[in-house]
């Protein structure tokens, strides 16, 4: 396990006094707190490593115990260790004095394991000038499902905080679109409303058609002969085979619609998007000297 | 309207230990919505994030009212850029 240098991370240096500490640690959570970055993973983790810093050297015991060991600090865990059973055998706990924290409806009492060897868990001072909570922690969980599975409205089981939930998934559910689960989150504290359940979907594609919001779309081969003679493709669609004209003369990269044979709209039940084909002609290879001829006939009646 | 979905404003007082002002103050700014009904002053429980989203700002950050409007204006902002962003991803995968 790696030495977090605390000080580091506050940019302070050992010298620094409480109200330098107190000062650089509002000036960090000023910029990575998860309330002004929304859905940014990095700053979140950030903060939780000012956090967890300012809960170290913002208490004076545990300070004193920091520095003192410093980065020989595995040597001495085994006799702290020892220590701090007996102190939270007789219900004292460590630690406490925390001066300001600050919390919010994230994560924020993930600690590092840094931090639990050196201190334990008796040595987080919740509660200490934290802002009140009444509404339940709200929670966030990715859902990853393949591009086919959101096709039709499905039921799925999750698991969350080891409580089963079901749920049905409305077709037409977009690549990191979130949803809400209302009341699926931590319980309210004193009569306080359920936190919410927050999913949001990184939808794989598994499929040969790309898709932008309701409409799909894939290119399809046809041959020369057809392209330029008319005549009848089969091609796939999500759902399975349709049989299409194509017209004579049809040029490369012509692209024509098939109404509604896209994606479904999400939440209104019956419409669907459409399907965008592209048309790509393949040339013929590998001419016999009788086809060149021809081809040079046909070339001599167009000059 | 579902009066189970409100909350009392009283309530959020004693609950986040608030003076009434301050909720006031966030309604007149239009940081948060209250619903008057009968004579009693709620907020809807929806908005709760919200609120409790700018009692920390306010007391922990000590950013003030204006200051409040301002990250509240920016942060709209930022969350429609993240959504036309998220759009225009997807939208890229039309051409890899």
């Amino acid at each position: 396990m790696e030495f977090i240098d605390y000080y580091k991370i506050l940019e302070l240096d050992k010298s620094a006094s409480q109200a330098d500490i107190k000062k650089a640690y509002r000036k960090l959570a000023r910029k990575y707190h998860p309330d002004l970055n929304p859905n940014d993973k990095s700053a979140q983790a950030r903060f939780q490593q000012i956090n967890e810093a300012n809960e170290v050297l913002s208490d004076p015991k545990n300070r004193k115990k920091y520095d003192k060991h410093g980065k020989d600090w595995e040597h001495a865990e085994q006799f702290e260790h020892a220590q701090r059973q007996q102190q939270q055998q007789s219900g004292r706990g460590f630690g406490g004095g925390r001066q300001q924290s600050y919390s919010g409806n994230f994560d924020d009492d993930t600690f590092s394991d840094f931090f639990e060897q050196m201190f334990g868990g008796g040595a987080r001072s919740r509660g200490t000038g934290r802002s009140p909570q009444y509404k339940g922690q709200d929670f966030n969980a990715e859902l990853q499902l393949n591009l086919s599975d959101v096709y039709t409205s499905k039921k799925h089981t999750l698991t969350v905080n080891r409580k089963n939930i079901r749920i049905t998934i409305p077709a037409g559910v977009e690549n990191g679109q979130t949803i809400k689960i209302k009341g699926h989150g931590g319980p309210g504290i004193q009569g306080g409303p359920n936190g919410d359940l927050l999913i949001t979907f990184n939808i794989v594609n598994d499929t040969k058609f790309k898709r932008e919001k309701e409409n799909l779309y894939t290119t399809v081969d046809v041959d020369f002969y057809t392209a330029i003679l008319g005549g009848e493709i089969t091609v796939d669609t999500f759902t399975g085979k349709v049989k299409l004209k194509v017209k004579p003369e049809t040029q490369p990269g012509t692209q024509i619609k098939l109404k509604g044979k896209g994606f479904p709209k999400y939440k209104k039940e019956g419409q669907f998007g459409d399907l965008y084909i592209t048309y790509q002609i393949k040339m013929p290879t590998n001419l016999t000297p009788r086809e060149k001829e021809l081809f040079e006939e046909l070339q001599k009646l167009r000059s | 309207m579902n009066l189970n979905d409100l909350i009392a404003i009283d309530e959020l007082c004693i609950r986040y230990k608030v003076e009434h002002t301050f909720i006031s103050s966030l309604s007149e700014s239009g940081l948060i919505e209250v619903i008057s009904l009968e004579q009693k002053e709620y907020v809807h429980c929806d908005k709760i994030t919200e609120f409790e989203k700018m009692h920390r700002l306010y007391h922990d950050l000590n950013i003030n009212l204006e200051g409040l409007e301002a990250i509240q204006h920016l942060l709209k902002k930022l969350k429609e850029l993240q959504k036309s962003n998220l759009q225009l991803r997807n939208r890229l995968n039309l051409y890899e």
